[in-house]
């Protein structure tokens, strides 16, 4: 029989960097004359940490030591509002930045402080992400602000705070510098898990409005109570000086704006600096009234939070096309407004957004983040708090601006279930397919149920944003905000396989020592070997958090967050208390490795107990000498049934390992006071997970990566995209609650979905990913000979954009590692 | 035919594909029958084209005798040779093993094409995908080799996925008795209907087999079964019928009918390393098709083919005339 054939097809991605080989101007450009203009100011330019931020904010805790710690942090923010530099870039429609011009990063002491000295030597050098700081600057940080928090960082204070059996497999070193890879904690990278604030309050109230309502509160305070007085007061204080904070910060790009403008010649311009002057004098002080301000409003909050602290991976900006929707609708309805100025606004957001690096100055943060992560999603689409459809005519703006505009900035998500309207559909299936990663899909059919489950109402839940990679978050209900454990199962298999031990670490038992896996003779042995290693990691994660939860009130607060949101006011307390009535605590560990482990126990069962087509010590050999002579057995491994390919034997174990979890989490979450429950989203942690991981029976070598999220591992889906997402179905235990987000990348060709065609069955598979309930999926629609090609010529791929996870990134900004890691996924295409 | 006889019908398969997005409508999952009455030179699934199972090798795959003997450990008849670090193996002997040279090698370099199956077990791979085909309009696809040169298997295969509600399409050659397509079509959602050539000669040359049946069974179908869609395609082929003239007779041949389509399909060598695996020659050697004769021969097949209501100008003309 014959086959058609499929002529070589490229992504518009793929399309425009060919062009841009070829000396074209991007066919966009000349409809989008001031972004193109503005991003051409600072693409591809190494970032330049500011130390700014850092300085002042140091200053401030100098001179407020003893306070309320939420006090001080907004006596703080108000210091810098009102000393860091304000800037009003040229072309620019909107103003506020967290930092000097071009890409720049900036620095949170408080966090990570005792990492900086050594930090400002090694990020010049460092190879993924790397950026420069100004020698007066460098001196800044070590001579002045390091020195501050030397003794006083969350990090040194956990580093201390961990008991002996849960340090040694969280940090290979007494000073906590350097992780172990093993239950690595990620709450001394981040002042905050991913999160979203109540942009719409903002936008409808003002901070004028709520610092009225700080005001009214302080006026109700009972003057004999020592609660009110001790506890409420300062914190309500603290709420009407980060109010003060922002609207001064704003105030002085007004008259900055004014300034620029009395300078300026070109009328044009001059006219825009005004709008602009009179914009920042009205928001966000006062409640938006147009487009303009709204979108103004907004990001002000957005950069000041910025400010504030170091949300992981920045902060996300909520469900954009439904709070800006009202403001878009009243100015296009009076004419105030076209389609192409609401685009360019919005555009000059993104090129704002992009110049904006979330830095990580500690290397497990910079190993888990590469490529300069960010996730600040942006969400379209899904359901009103009444559950209908709520696509609207910005919905499609957003996806527009996406497809037209070259720039992996903001993150997009786009919301799906299962009333989804085909036109929009129809258009993210051809988003997606234009090859840049975006958008991200979340499903409300597993979200929306999930979380009503545990403890949301319907119309919270129907509200949900999605915040970061892949969480959804309510941002009046939510209210836990650690770091979870990053957990290296695979090594947890290792340890399965050597009697408790990592050939990486030595001959040191770290793990439990389970035996000489040569002595077992059934499976069942071998499972509850592995059994006993997954609980001591889950067992270590959990004392981590315990500790991790205590501790973090007492060294961050959120002033600014907590005004955001409805129950931090009610209750008078800042949003990093452990435990805030009516709040929900929604939390997470990571199983990391899931493809690898799950494949490699069943080449164990398969292979060694049932087929005994190896024996345990033949493998053990193969495994030490990391396959060297022994391809044969490396192969024959590989040939286990394996996760990926909707293969009952694999799935099976992958169902059994994610019950593990469960019952765990079901167990002890409750004496954390918070659902701490089992996700699979790697960030990039797979890449240095992997390299303390010897080589696994599932084929893959030492030091090499692990699988990422819940996708299969390298290669090892060989049945095609439906058996991706339906092995993920099959090894999801639906009956029970204690369960967070997943994370699948499926690669595809861009011939595989060319012409209308191919859109409708992209579709088709989208709709069918919604049935599965699965939480959510990305797609890179690409040709991997583009990714070799740009590996091997880094300079004329300068500009191509790859989805990672969660997130795109350029792909020349990856190591070698990730890049290998990313070409190494299978790709899927049909003839 | 109770289920129960359908269920257990076996026939020989070479292989299942999923997510097959590029014939037939929505997501489908293809099931590839072993065996085929033509021979085509052209053929890009030499595997197909035996009615038995047949042993390959994969040279790219193979480790080499330095890394692994296991296929030579096996072999419970001396077929195996060594050549260069690499087994050589005698076909004769092995015709009529049980092979467990296949099992032994853990790099799919020694290749069986060919199992026998049942249709409860073909169907139970096909409906793992059943969400995907709600969803998109797809189902199950017959291919091959030609499923009707396996009539009791195709039959019972479509005759039990009709019972299951599956949607059904078939990519046929149509060189086979008529009877047989005429019990097949009633449980076919579509079909896909290969004509390669009016030329009975260059046919015969090219295929093995005249084109008389093939043509005799296109119009027994249309005019019997009117309401089938058929989606009739024709490879072309350099040397074979890659000119204009091939190309709009058989349009025009198949032109005419509400519910029949028409498509040409390129030239690819996709195939050829599959004759490697079977020890044979390719016997279109490296020819190729230019893209753009294919692009001219596109535009002639559209221009040449018309269904009712939308008759080529010319033929409107003509048709005009005559009323």
């Amino acid at each position: 029989m014959l086959q058609p054939v499929c002529c070589e097809a490229y992504s518009s991605h793929e399309q425009r960097l060919q062009d841009r080989m070829e000396g074209k101007e991007d066919k966009f450009r000349a409809t989008h004359p001031r972004v193109f203009t503005i991003l051409e100011s600072f693409d591809g330019l190494k970032p330049r940490i500011d130390v700014e931020r850092a300085r002042y904010f140091t200053d401030s805790m100098r001179q407020t030591e003893g306070q309320a710690l939420v006090l001080r942090w907004a006596k703080a923010l108000k210091h810098i509002a009102e000393n860091m530099t304000v800037y009003i870039d040229d072309h620019q429609l909107l103003a506020g930045r967290a930092g000097c011009q071009g890409r720049y990063g900036i620095l949170y002491p408080e966090l990570d402080g005792d990492f900086l000295g050594l930090a400002i030597e090694e990020l010049p050098k460092r190879k993924e992400s790397p950026s420069y700081i100004t020698p007066e600057d460098a001196r800044v940080v070590i001579e002045e602000i390091a020195p501050y928090w030397k003794g006083k960082t969350f990090h040194e204070a956990l580093n201390k705070a961990l008991p002996p059996d849960v340090h040694k497999l969280t940090y290979d070193d007494p000073e906590g510098l350097a992780s172990r890879f093993v239950v690595n904690e990620t709450a001394s990278f981040r002042s905050s898990i991913q999160w979203v604030h109540d942009y719409d309050k903002v936008l409808k109230r003002g901070f004028g409005g709520l610092k009225a309502e700080a005001l009214d509160k302080l006026q109700t305070l009972d003057p004999l109570s020592p609660v009110d007085n001790v506890e409420k007061r300062p914190f309500l204080e603290a709420m009407v000086i980060v109010c003060d904070a922002i609207v001064h910060w704003a105030n002085r790009h007004a008259a900055l704006a004014r300034e620029v403008a009395a300078a300026e010649a070109d009328p044009v311009r001059k006219r825009e600096l005004l709008t602009m002057a009179e914009i920042c004098e009205r928001v966000p002080e006062h409640p938006a009234r147009t487009f303009h301000e709204a979108v103004q409003s907004q990001w002000f909050t957005q950069m000041f939070s910025r400010i504030e602290q170091k949300t992981g991976t920045i902060i996300s900006n909520g469900r954009m096309d439904q709070y800006f929707y009202p403001f878009y609708q009243k100015d296009m309805a009076e004419g105030l407004l076209t389609e192409e100025k609401a685009v360019e606004l919005l555009e000059c957001m993104w090129v704002g957004m992009a110049q904006f690096i979330d830095l990580y100055i500690s290397p497990t943060g910079g190993a888990f983040n590469e490529g300069y992560a960010h996730w600040e999603a942006v969400t379209i689409g899904g359901q009103t708090p009444d559950g209908r459809d709520a696509t609207n005519e910005l919905t499609y703006l957003f996806l527009k601006s996406k497809r037209e505009f070259p720039l992996h900035y903001p993150d997009l998500a786009a919301r799906i279930h299962s009333c989804a309207p085909e036109r929009y559909l129809w258009e993210v299936a051809e988003t997606i397919k234009d090859g840049a990663g975006f958008p991200k899909l979340i499903n409300d059919e597993e979200v929306i149920p999930l979380y009503v489950s545990k403890g949301a109402t319907f119309e919270e839940a129907y509200d949900y944003a999605v915040s970061g990679c892949t969480e959804a978050r309510m941002p009046n209900r939510d209210t836990y905000t650690s770091g979870g454990a990053y957990i290296n199962f695979a090594a947890a298999l290792e340890m399965a396989l050597r009697n408790g031990r990592m050939k990486k670490y030595g001959d040191r038992a770290l793990g439990v020592e389970t035996g000489d896996p040569r002595s077992f003779t059934t499976w069942d042995e071998f499972w509850n070997a592995y059994v006993r290693q997954h609980e001591l990691f889950l067992k270590t994660a959990f004392y981590q958090q315990h500790v991790i939860i205590n501790l973090r009130a007492r060294h961050f607060a959120q002033p600014m967050g907590s005004v955001l949101h409805d129950l931090c006011m009610k209750h008078c307390l800042d949003l990093h208390t452990p435990q805030i009535p009516e709040g929900l605590n929604f939390g997470y560990f990571e199983y990391i490795g899931y493809g690898t482990v799950v494949d490699s126990l069943s080449a164990i069962k398969k292979l060694v107990f049932e087929e005994r087509k190896l024996s345990m010590d033949e493998l053990l050999e193969a495994l030490d000498n990391d396959f060297e002579g022994r391809e044969d057995v490396r192969h024959l491994l590989k040939s286990a049934p394996c996760y990926g390919n909707n293969d009952e034997y694999a799935d099976a174990i992958a169902k059994d390992i994610d019950l593990l979890s469960l019952e765990y989490a079901k167990k002890y979450s409750p004496e954390l006071g918070m659902n701490n429950d089992v996700r699979y989203v790697p960030f990039t942690s797979h890449v240095p997970f992997g390299k303390v991981v010897s080589a696994t029976p599932n084929g893959r070598r030492s030091w090499t990566p692990l699988s990422d999220g819940s996708s299969a591992s390298h290669g090892a889906d060989v049945n095609g995209p439906t058996a991706v997402l339906l092995s993920n179905y099959t090894s999801k235990n639906y009956g029970y609650r204690e369960r967070a987000a997943r994370m699948l990348n499926i690669k595809f060709t861009p011939k595989c979905l060319a012409g209308d065609d191919g859109t409708r069955k992209l579709i088709s598979f989208i709709r069918t990913f919604c049935d599965l309930k699965l939480w959510h999926v990305q797609f890179n629609v690409i040709n991997r000979e583009t990714l070799i090609a740009a590996q091997k010529d880094p300079e004329k791929y300068r500009n191509l954009i790859v989805r990672i996870a969660g997130y795109s990134a350029y792909f020349v900004d990856l190591s070698p590692d990730l890049q290998n890691d990313l070409i190494a996924r299978t790709v899927h295409e049909t003839c | 035919m109770t289920t129960q006889q359908d269920k257990d019908t076996t026939g020989l398969v070479f292989n299942i594909q999923k997510y097959s997005v590029h014939d037939g409508p929505g997501i489908r999952t293809i099931v590839f029958f072993k065996g085929c009455p033509l021979s085509c030179l052209w053929c890009s699934n030499p595997e197909s084209q035996a009615f038995q199972t047949e042993l390959a090798f994969n040279n790219g795959r193979c480790l080499g005798f330095s890394q692994c003997v296991r296929c030579l450990k096996a072999c419970p008849s001396q077929a195996i040779a060594q050549m260069d670090d690499k087994p050589v193996f005698n076909r004769e002997i092995c015709k009529d093993c049980a092979r467990p040279c296949v099992d032994a090698c853990p790099a799919s370099g020694v290749i069986a094409y060919g199992q026998r199956k049942s249709v409860a077990e073909v169907l139970r791979v096909v409906e793992q995908d059943a969400m995907f085909y709600t969803r998109s309009g797809g189902g199950l696809t017959l291919s091959g080799g030609e499923p009707l040169a396996q009539p009791e298997f195709a039959l019972a295969l479509l005759r039990e996925a009709r019972r299951r509600r599956l949607n059904t399409s078939m990519e046929t050659c149509a060189q086979v008795p008529w009877e047989v397509l005429r019990q097949a079509a009633p449980l076919l959602d579509s079909v896909m209907f290969d004509i390669k050539s009016l030329d009975n000669g260059k046919h015969k040359t090219f295929t093995g087999a005249t084109n008389t049946r093939i043509l005799d069974n296109f119009q027994r179908l249309v005019a019997e079964f009117p309401s089938l869609p058929v989606h009739v395609r024709t490879p072309v082929i350099p040397g074979f019928n890659d000119t204009e003239a091939d190309i709009r007779d058989i349009a025009e041949f198949v032109s005419g009918h509400a519910n029949v389509s028409y498509e040409v399909l390129a030239y690819h060598r996709l195939g050829t390393q599959k004759y490697t695996f079977l020890n044979r020659e390719a016997p279109m050697g490296d020819k190729t098709l230019p893209q753009e004769r294919f692009t001219e021969l596109e535009s002639v097949a559209r221009e040449a083919f018309w269904t009712p209501g939308q008759e080529p100008v010319a033929e409107r003309a003509v048709s005009s005339q005559t009323s």
